[in-house]
């Protein structure tokens, strides 16, 4: 890497060659005014707040679209570019309908308000447009208004750089340029858009804002809570922001090393902008109704039905989203409870013993050259590795060979499909010449790779790269904490209804936890609902009203993600720190506390 | 007390909420001091109705109909100093929502579709006429200062007339300008 110099606003600053103008002066602490640039996306160049001088040109050049060269001299503060600045924010302001005592960016949020009173725009010398422009709230959680759009392009940078799907993009030409959403539909009917929220977090102004969060008050006035997404084995850094106790809004943390900001719509927004039924209070069955009644009677209530019973007759069935400070609490309670189990996906106990891949790789999947998707669905459980193999494809040409027996979103992206694994020769030479010459390839696969069939295929993959680099090897679970868990010794359970009647159960304790489903998940086999009916004595543990929390004798309530604090291992291996963000809800209890009053 | 002759000043509502002079009125005991610099005359807040000739002149509201224009006009000739007084005046804020709309569907909406309407119609006299669209005044007149603010707040307001009052222009930046 060549070193270069230059003479910024008179300071000394080096920096590569290559970065531009705007990389440099940011990293030896120079501000210039920007716009339309966000740092790890493509520069544009487009808005012109960031015009700096060079010596010896008369022109003013946008600085994060420009190299540095070695030994020039860069203005970027003086009277004419304060001048130009100020002009170029007036013909944003007058050129759509920026009024600010109505947006949901207002007093705080919005860099084009920032900027205004920055430069201490008082009026604006140019008569205004006010064009008649729609607003699109079709979308799920995402709402567009083009009236506070200033055509920056960061949403449409984000979309096709971060999450790799290019569902926005610019339509029409001149002063009728439009943010599109595909080909000019609206959010509710696009086919591409995930609903990843990576636009809302990139726009500046209140153009792309979060339904859920509009008008909620400033984020900036909010508090901020930094915490991990458990939805899935991921583990996303969180950033929270709270007002008097009620979530804002979730964005991605910057600073997490395995987000890197990003986030899917899982961790963004299903955890707190869908409504659901919480359970606030302890509830026992009488006379065939769930009553709310106090910890101390849920609580004797258990005692007296199963107190007497013997430990093999009861069993204890848990959720793999617990924290691994709860899998300590059950190591201790197996003399307690004769059979513990913790409920995973199809095929997912198998692929709990395999080996974990220790490392960065996020990392790995955005250096790829090759990626095998083996009886994994990231499109659908893992949005963001998801994002990451999009993005390595589309960006840097890797190859994708997917093997899974679902459809999905990726595998329009995919060199070769195949939803059925097939022996033939002719299929497997096919994979060999796609994969032929890769230097970084990563093999990913989830719990359907640990069928007969997905092993075998395993097997022939690593036996393609065996006279090259071998492949970084990701086993990605659909459960949160299912590694960490069953590394704690509790049996991963994949065949409810076959472990249910494993042993002389009598009595069962579910933990469903904060499942978003309220645990419901483990009755999509219908022989469990006539099993659990047919038991003496069901408890539940959960966050969230469902079918099974319904099946229950006596229910009692878990806190949710917001409310947790401990530690949960994701995919990579690496232990997470859940911070609560809000006080329990109700008489919401944490899991730890609950199991350890039952079960003292 | 001081021998200068007091200021003379004349403030107008055009199209606005009045919520700028609501936010003039929280200037609350500094209203005392700055009394003994002017004098208030024609205003929304006193009796006197007609412009006389005054030395500065407030205006809240953007030009909506014709009456709000002739309004301008006439205080624009009277006064040396003209100040825009709060964001509608500035940029047309809240009033120029309208002009997404054609005027006569923003009057079918006022008088006929209103839920409360029966058998409404669209008066054609007594009422000032609407404009084809919501403007600022800066694009009629010629504006000498702006207090920006929806409404500003009454340090904004403060700032800005003892600063004029001091024969300066007021200077805005992060620390004192708001839009909301």
């Amino acid at each position: 890497m060549n070193k270069i110099t230059l003479t910024i606003d008179g300071k000394q600053c080096t920096g590569t060659a290559g970065q531009t103008i705007l990389e440099i002066a940011h990293a030896n602490g120079i501000a210039i005014p920007t716009l339309c640039y966000m740092k790890n996306l493509s520069p544009w160049g487009g808005c012109r707040m960031c015009i700096v001088e060079i010596g010896g040109s008369p022109k003013a050049v946008p600085s994060c679209a420009t190299p540095a060269t070695d030994g020039s001299t860069v203005v970027t503060q003086n009277d004419r570019l304060t001048h130009l600045r100020k002009l170029t924010l007036e013909l944003l302001f007058s050129e759509r309908n920026h009024i600010c005592p109505i947006c949901p960016m207002n007093k705080g949020d919005c860099d084009l308000q920032q900027n205004g009173y920055k430069f201490g725009i008082d009026a604006i010398r140019y008569p205004y447009l006010y064009p008649t422009l729609p607003v699109d709230l079709t979308g799920k959680f995402l709402g567009l208004d083009h009236n506070r759009c200033i055509l920056c392009t960061r949403c449409v940078r984000t979309c096709d750089e971060v999450e790799g799907v290019h569902t926005l993009d610019i339509g029409n030409r001149g002063v009728k340029n439009q943010i599109v959403v595909d080909l000019n539909t609206t959010f509710g009917t696009s086919t591409t858009c995930t609903n990843c929220g990576a636009c809302v977090s990139a726009c500046p102004t209140g153009a792309l804002f979060d339904k859920n969060a509009a008008f909620h008050g400033p984020l900036t006035k909010c508090r901020q809570v930094r915490t991990t997404c458990t939805e899935c084995a991921v583990g996303c850094g969180l950033v929270v922001y709270t007002k008097e106790n009620r979530i804002v809004d979730v964005f991605g943390d910057n600073d997490s090393p395995v987000n890197h900001g990003h986030l899917c719509s899982r961790g963004r927004y299903e955890t707190w902008a869908v409504k659901r039924n919480r359970i606030t209070t302890p509830l026992v069955r009488k006379n065939g109704q769930l009553v709310p009644v106090s910890w101390d009677e849920a609580l004797q209530t258990i005692r007296k039905e199963t107190g007497k019973m013997l430990t093999q007759n009861k069993g204890l069935l848990v959720s793999g989203k617990l924290t691994n400070e709860v899998a300590g609490t059950l190591a201790h309670l197996q003399s307690q409870v004769g059979h513990i189990g913790m409920y995973v996906a199809e095929h997912e106990a198998a692929l709990c013993s395999e080996p974990v891949f220790t490392g960065d790789a996020f990392q790995r999947i955005t250096d790829a050259d090759a990626i095998i998707v083996l009886g994994a669905e990231p499109s659908r459980l893992q949005g963001v590795v998801a994002a990451r193999i999009r993005t390595a494809v589309r960006k840097r040409g890797a190859k994708l060979v997917i093997l899974n027996a679902r459809t999905s979103d990726l595998d329009s992206y995919a060199d070769i499909v195949a939803h059925v694994v097939s022996v033939e020769r002719a299929f497997w030479k096919r994979v060999g010449e796609t994969l032929q010459g890769a230097q970084r390839p990563v093999l990913l696969y989830g719990p359907n790779a640990m069928t007969p069939l997905g092993i075998t295929a395993m097997e022939k993959l690593i036996k393609l790269f065996e006279n090259g680099n071998g492949p970084a090897v990701v086993g990605i679970p659909t459960t949160t904490n299912a590694l960490a868990l069953a590394g704690a010794g509790i049996a991963a359970v994949d065949n409810v209804a076959q472990w249910l009647t494993s042993g002389p159960l009598r009595a069962v304790h579910i933990v469903a936890a904060d499942e978003t489903d309220g645990g419901a998940k483990i009755l999509r086999d219908r022989e469990v609902v006539g099993l659990l009916k047919g038991f003496n004595y069901v408890v539940v543990q959960a966050a969230y009203e469902s079918r099974l929390t319904e099946l229950a004798q006596v229910v009692l309530p878990s806190l949710v993600w917001s409310e947790k604090s401990g530690t949960v291992t994701n995919f990579e291996g690496r232990e997470l720190l859940l911070r609560p963000v809000m006080p329990p809800r109700g008489q919401a209890r944490d899991d730890k506390m609950i199991l350890e009053s039952v079960f003292a | 007390m001081s021998d200068k002759p007091k200021v003379k000043v004349a403030t107008v509502w055009l199209g606005g909420c009045s919520g700028c002079h609501m936010s003039f009125l929280d200037l609350d005991e500094r209203l005392i001091d700055l009394f003994k610099l002017i004098e208030l005359t024609a205003s929304p807040i006193s009796d006197l109705k007609e412009i006389p000739a005054v030395d500065v002149g407030i205006v809240e509201g953007a030009v909506c109909n014709d009456e709000n224009e002739h309004v301008l006009r006439t205080l624009r000739k009277q006064c040396q100093v003209l100040i825009a007084l709060g964001d509608c005046a500035i940029t047309g804020n809240v009033p120029a929502l309208r002009n997404q709309k054609v005027l006569t569907e923003v009057l079918d909406r006022g008088y006929v579709e209103t839920e409360s309407t029966h058998a409404g119609e669209v008066p054609n006299e007594v009422v000032p006429t609407l404009c084809q669209k919501v403007r600022p005044i800066q694009e009629f007149v010629k504006v000498d200062a702006h207090i920006p603010g929806c409404p500003p707040d009454a340090d904004a307001i403060w700032y800005a007339l003892t600063e004029l009052l001091a024969g300066r222009q007021p200077k805005w930046d992060a620390t004192n300008v708001r839009y909301d």
